[in-house]
């Protein structure tokens, strides 16, 4: 930073630094080095005065002594020759009688990060990891991890680890939680502290005797313990029980993640212990913090994926206040959504309504994305709200309706008529290029039933010139020749005008060999046309996956209470504006179950000349498939863009089913084929073919089950 | 664990830095300036996620707390430490400002040392970390051998918040109840949400090592208790209890023994403390009724009608409230008719701004006002934000109620009598709102 004229200040500072008359008087000299202190936390660079600060470490006063171990700790890592002039102090200070000096310094020490120093340090932080004040072992214990970090090559001592071990049974409560973070971080290659029943016994009886953190910590460690009978696990348990409805949010949420990876097992206990935290869970949502609030409605959604109907009688506690954030309010509407029932549905949609007027266009928009969301299952209350919003007459709004509604007709075609009907005239307050598309989407598909539709494209292609967005003139091309089939007296002339200007004048490529492509399909003749334009005006099946079903509690029980749950949700709000509902992307949401169980290790290769093929195994738990008509599957399937090439008749054993698909990314060189069969027996194994790319491989067996496990909770 | 921990001021410039892990760059603090803090839109969420580290932040006044990891943690744990970080620093040098942290940095990097080690928090309570704190600095090498062993036994033993050997002339206490209330209320006077959070504050000015015994009328208390011995004595009184939803306690009381006899007893710190901090939302006292009539009388007027209601013994005075009528965007102009305390028309904060000084219980008053619009070509609605309220009333409104406070210190001679105690219930207004 130039304007703090660096070079100017550094100078003068030194010449304080080593003016005799500053050294002798303490208080000078202090403020001197605070000085130093300042300017390099703004950003000037001071590692030129690292020889003057290292003399000003030997004192006394231990304030300057920290603040001159602030400066070396930063600088260290610059300037490790005369890094060695400060080992001599601190080793010195590690013998001192005050043990806060002691700590001090064995602390600094480990600060250093410099691999030269190395041998210096440990015979000191041996010695600490025995002295009589818990303060000094608490830095020793956690010095060893900062070693190890620092090279995580060499190999720590047997002893050092052994000790760190016996440590565990320190009577300081930190003590023993930083052995457990130490031992995690140096045994990181065998995979942590070793678990086992005793520690484990000990740790839980130890638990109550820490800290917030310390607690949370142990509770994680604990994950890994496998209890070796039912009894024993029962008695866990009941020992957690207190902290699983503890008032910290951190350790409640600490507690049932461990509880959900003891009882993996066994589903039940889990989901009883889902009913136990909802208590406090819906404490943290009301708690005063809003990170926390944040914080705990991610984990309420992840809950609600499991058991939708926990929160139900509790929707009223997810009504936004007026001054909360956006990102509060946009979760709780999300939670909201979850909630509905047939008692509750009025008063949400009610609460909802306030929202899509929120100062905050993006909470607006969330609300109304919110009842078309509900307006799924109730179409016609919803249908009532949105189509009132759209006499506000603003812009936000009505884009953000008329979006809500494509997306909404697209799902449940019964509610097109309505749609029809409110779409005249809103043409008017549209000014974005989202709502401009559903807008022309609508006119397209639903042309013959909206008695305006020709005047209304033709306003658009009047405008054509001056239209700046690709997207609106992609669908501006499509829903032009739509109408054309079903009007085509109203409609031929300007859809003439349109074809002319794109091909002669559009400069953009992809538009221009849009409208060539319509240009020669209509010298096809219409019926082809007809053939190729008139697709599905809605997909009814989507709605299948659309009422999510309970999903069994281990699909997300690895990512609670981490930072997974919390970025979820943002993604499926961007995702709220998007083109057309036939192009809509699926989007395959990390499935924490597989991408663990499928190691490659796992996929054999067959062909070892042919390195390209690669053939593996997996086995999916679906009882009810079989009994899904083949029409649904197929079409939940092209859903995600697998297609079914063959079946067997539905009632033969052995079943089966070949699929096949590709991936179609773009920044890959080639493309991946995946063929696969499904096999179902009595004991089911899948297989697929494929070409070697774990990565789309994993993408498809993913998606896979994920349409699986869907289709039989909903026959189920 | 934490890789560093930033704070910021309003404009984004770096005022604290601390690195605790390698893993966590130089780069890193700025990433999250230009990113978040100098991001045009609103925050998003308040966990940000750049180039693979994940940002936490906390807003304080001006001031921005933000803790980076490259792991990935629990994320409810990263945001309670940085409430505690913020409560420290609230202990040490008062409300957090840019002011305040630039003229303690020394301070706050201290703290930064002791509560932190490698990421992980150590040692996060205010009464401890003070004998490892040396913000006057004169504490050195000259300790006496006695204040030495004072912080081993301190930092070793058991009881990490009390000092040996305070004595007082006169042994004093002052116990309060603060209380706030929160509610939403539909124009129709439909109750939609409401709680009250209310916390314990004691400060004790007591010697030697008293061991203290709290008793409220919470209902899972007295139950309990009433199980031990005569059931019929709470029932006979006719005291009213209450139910807690949840409560978080000082590190000093003994959980042990509140779960097992439901008993809150506890060594206190010396000086003020939070004794205990808790929810309620059932069988709340709302203080006051808010009833707002507001009619549109063609496009360039409105008519608002706002009544309060005290709703609590007439004998009690509530005092500072403050009611905020919101008025829509284009207001010219409005008349204001009150009976009772200064109603104001601030156009500034687009609100009728009305204050009355004291109000007993059991009273009602009113004031109207007509709001003369300007024609505008927006069409957009006006969003009715909600009628908000102050006050502060000298009852606590989840009704809870102090039945004793007992001290005893076996090895001085001071008994329980001896102790002057002070109990004072405040209850004020959190977000108090009314839609209208």
């Amino acid at each position: 930073m130039p304007y703090l004229g660096g070079e100017e200040t550094v100078r003068e500072l030194r010449r304080a630094l080593s003016n005799p008359n500053v050294q002798s008087d303490q208080l000078r000299y202090r403020n001197t080095i605070l000085k130093v202190i300042r300017a390099m936390s703004q950003g000037v660079d001071m590692s030129g005065l690292f020889s003057e600060m290292v003399k000003a470490c030997a004192t006394v006063d231990v304030v300057q002594k920290k603040l001159v171990y602030v400066f070396l700790c930063s600088y260290a890592a610059l300037n490790p020759e005369l890094s060695l002039l400060v080992i001599n102090t601190l080793r010195k200070d590690c013998q001192d009688p005050n043990p806060m000096v002691r700590s001090l310094a064995l602390r600094n020490m480990t600060n250093l990060r410099l691999p030269s120093l190395v041998e210096y340090v440990e015979q000191p932080l041996a010695a600490g990891l025995r002295d009589r004040a818990a303060c000094v072992r608490r830095v020793a214990v956690l010095g060893w991890a900062k070693l190890h970090n620092l090279q995580a090559s060499s190999e720590i001592d047997a002893a050092v680890v052994n000790e760190l071990y016996s440590l565990l049974r320190d009577p300081d409560p930190v003590v023993m939680v930083n052995c457990l973070r130490a031992l995690e971080e140096i045994l990181k290659d065998e995979g942590g502290v070793a678990i086992n029943k005793p520690i484990t016994h000990h740790l839980l009886n130890r638990l109550k005797e820490c800290d917030i953190w310390g607690q949370c910590q142990v509770l994680r460690v604990l994950q890994r313990y496998r209890p070796q009978s039912e009894d024993e696990l029962f008695d866990i348990l009941s020992l957690l029980d207190a902290s699983l409805v503890s008032p910290h949010p951190p350790i409640m949420a600490a507690t049932l993640s461990l509880f959900l990876s003891l009882c993996s097992g066994q589903p039940a206990v889990s989901l009883a212990a889902l009913e136990r935290v909802r208590g406090p869970l819906l404490a943290a949502c009301g708690s005063g913090s809003r990170e926390m609030r944040f914080t705990a409605l991610c984990h309420i959604q992840l809950l609600l994926r499991s058991i939708p109907g926990l929160m139900g009688a509790h929707y009223k506690r997810f009504f936004c206040g007026y001054a909360e954030p956006a990102y509060i309010k946009q979760r709780k509407m999300q939670v909201l959504v979850e909630l509905v029932n047939d008692e509750n549905v009025a008063m949400l949609l009610d609460e909802l309504k306030g929202y899509c007027t929120d100062v905050n266009a993006e909470t607006a928009q969330a609300a109304i994305t919110a009842i078309g969301r509900i307006g799924r299952s109730y179409s016609d209350r919803c249908l009532e709200i949105l189509t009132g919003l759209l006499g506000l007459k603003q812009d936000h709004i009505t884009s953000a309706v008329v979006q809500t509604m494509r997306d909404l007709v697209w799902v449940c075609p019964q509610c097109s008529d309505t749609v029809c009907f409110a779409l005249e005239g809103c043409e008017e307050t549209l000014q974005d290029s989202q709502g401009r598309q559903a807008l022309l989407w609508l006119l397209g598909v639903y042309g013959e039933r909206v008695s305006s539709a020709p005047y209304t494209l033709e306003v658009f292609i009047d405008g054509v010139r001056s239209e700046a967005s690709l997207g609106v003139k992609m669908e501006l091309l499509t829903a032009t020749m739509r109408l054309f089939l079903c009007r085509p007296a109203e409609t031929q002339d300007m859809l003439g005008r349109l074809l002319h200007y794109c091909i002669e004048e559009e400069t953009d490529m992809c538009v221009r060999d849009q409208a060539l492509l319509y240009y020669r399909l209509l010298h096809c003749g219409i019926e082809e046309t007809r053939k190729v334009l008139q697709g599905r005006r809605s997909d009814p099946s989507l709605g299948v996956l659309i009422g999510r079903p309970a999903e069994p509690v281990s699909q997300w029980a690895r990512s609670f209470n981490t930072l997974e749950p919390l970025r979820q949700g943002s993604i499926e709000t961007e995702s709220v504006s998007r083109g057309s509902p036939e192009h809509t992307m699926f989007d395959p949401k990390p499935n924490a179950d597989l991408s663990n169980t499928l190691d490659c290790s796992r996929i054999e290769k067959v062909h070892s000349g042919k390195e390209d093929f690669v053939w593996m195994e997996e086995c999916v738990r679906c009882p009810t498939i079989p009994r899904c008509s083949p029409q649904s599957l197929q079409a939940a399937m092209q859903l995600v863009n697998i297609q079914t090439l063959a079946f067997t008749p539905p009632q033969t054993l052995p079943w089966r089913v070949y699929l096949y698909t590709h991936t179609c990314l773009d920044d890959a060189p080639h493309s991946t084929l995946i063929l696969g069969e499904l096999l179902y027996t009595g004991e089911e194994p899948q297989k697929a073919e494929v070409h070697k790319d774990d990565k789309a491989l994993k993408g498809f067996l993913s998606i896979l089950t994920t349409v699986l496990h869907t289709l039989s909770s909903e026959r189920a | 664990m934490i890789g560093g921990l930033f704070i910021y001021n309003h404009k984004g410039e770096v005022l604290i830095s601390r690195v605790y892990r390698d893993d966590i760059g130089r780069n890193a603090v700025d990433a999250f300036r230009v990113n978040v803090i100098h991001a045009r839109q609103q925050v998003r969420s308040p966990v940000t996620n750049i180039a693979r580290t994940s940002f936490f932040h906390v807003k304080r006044s001006n001031i921005w707390l933000a803790a980076a990891t490259k792991q990935n943690v629990n994320a409810a744990m990263v945001f309670e430490f940085l409430y505690k970080m913020c409560d420290v620093m609230t202990a040490y040098f008062g409300k957090i400002s840019e002011e305040n942290v630039k003229n303690n940095f020394v301070l706050i990097y201290e703290l930064l040392d002791e509560i932190l080690d490698f990421g992980y928090p150590q040692n996060s309570e205010t009464g401890a970390l003070k004998t490892f704190i040396t913000q006057q600095g004169i504490k050195s090498q000259h300790h006496s051998k006695e204040e030495q062993s004072q912080i081993t036994s301190q930092v070793t033993g058991q009881i990490g918040w009390r000092r040996e050997g305070i004595k007082y002339r006169r042994n004093e206490l002052f116990l309060d109840v603060l209380e706030s209330v929160n509610l939403l209320m539909s124009p129709q006077g439909q109750v939609l949400s409401a709680h009250v959070s209310g916390r314990v504050v004691m400060k004790s000015y007591l010697s030697g090592m008293p061991e203290c015994k709290f008793g409220m009328n919470d209902k899972i208390v007295i139950d309990k208790q009433g199980k031990g011995g005569g059931s019929e004595d709470a029932a006979k009184s006719g005291k009213q209890s209450i139910a807690i939803d949840d409560c978080t306690f000082h590190q000093c009381v003994r959980l042990s023994k509140f779960d097992s006899e439901r008993s809150i007893s506890f060594i206190p710190p010396d000086g003020e403390y939070e004794l205990m901090r808790y929810r309620t939302t059932k069988d709340i006292i709302l203080p006051f009724r808010v009833i707002p009539l507001v009619r549109e009388v063609g496009r360039t007027k409105l008519e608002v009608k706002v009544v309060i209601k005290s709703n609590f013994k007439s004998s009690l005075l509530a005092q500072k409230i403050e009611v905020r009528v919101p008025t829509p965007l284009n207001t010219s102009g409005v008349q204001l008719i009150c009976m009772k305390g200064k109603a104001k028309y601030k156009a500034s904060e687009n609100a009728i701004v009305w204050k009355i000084k004291r109000m007993a219980g059991m009273k009602e008053s009113q004031i109207s006002a007509e709001i003369e619009l300007l024609p505008t070509n927006d069409k957009k609605k006006w969003a009715r934000p909600p009628i908000s309220m102050n006050f502060e009333v000298p009852f606590a409104p989840s009704g809870l109620k102090v039945r004793y406070l007992k001290v005893f210190e076996p090895k001085l001679n001071y008994s329980d009598h001896d102790v002057i105690k002070w109990v004072r219930y405040i209850g004020r207004s959190g977000i108090y709102e009314t839609r209208c």
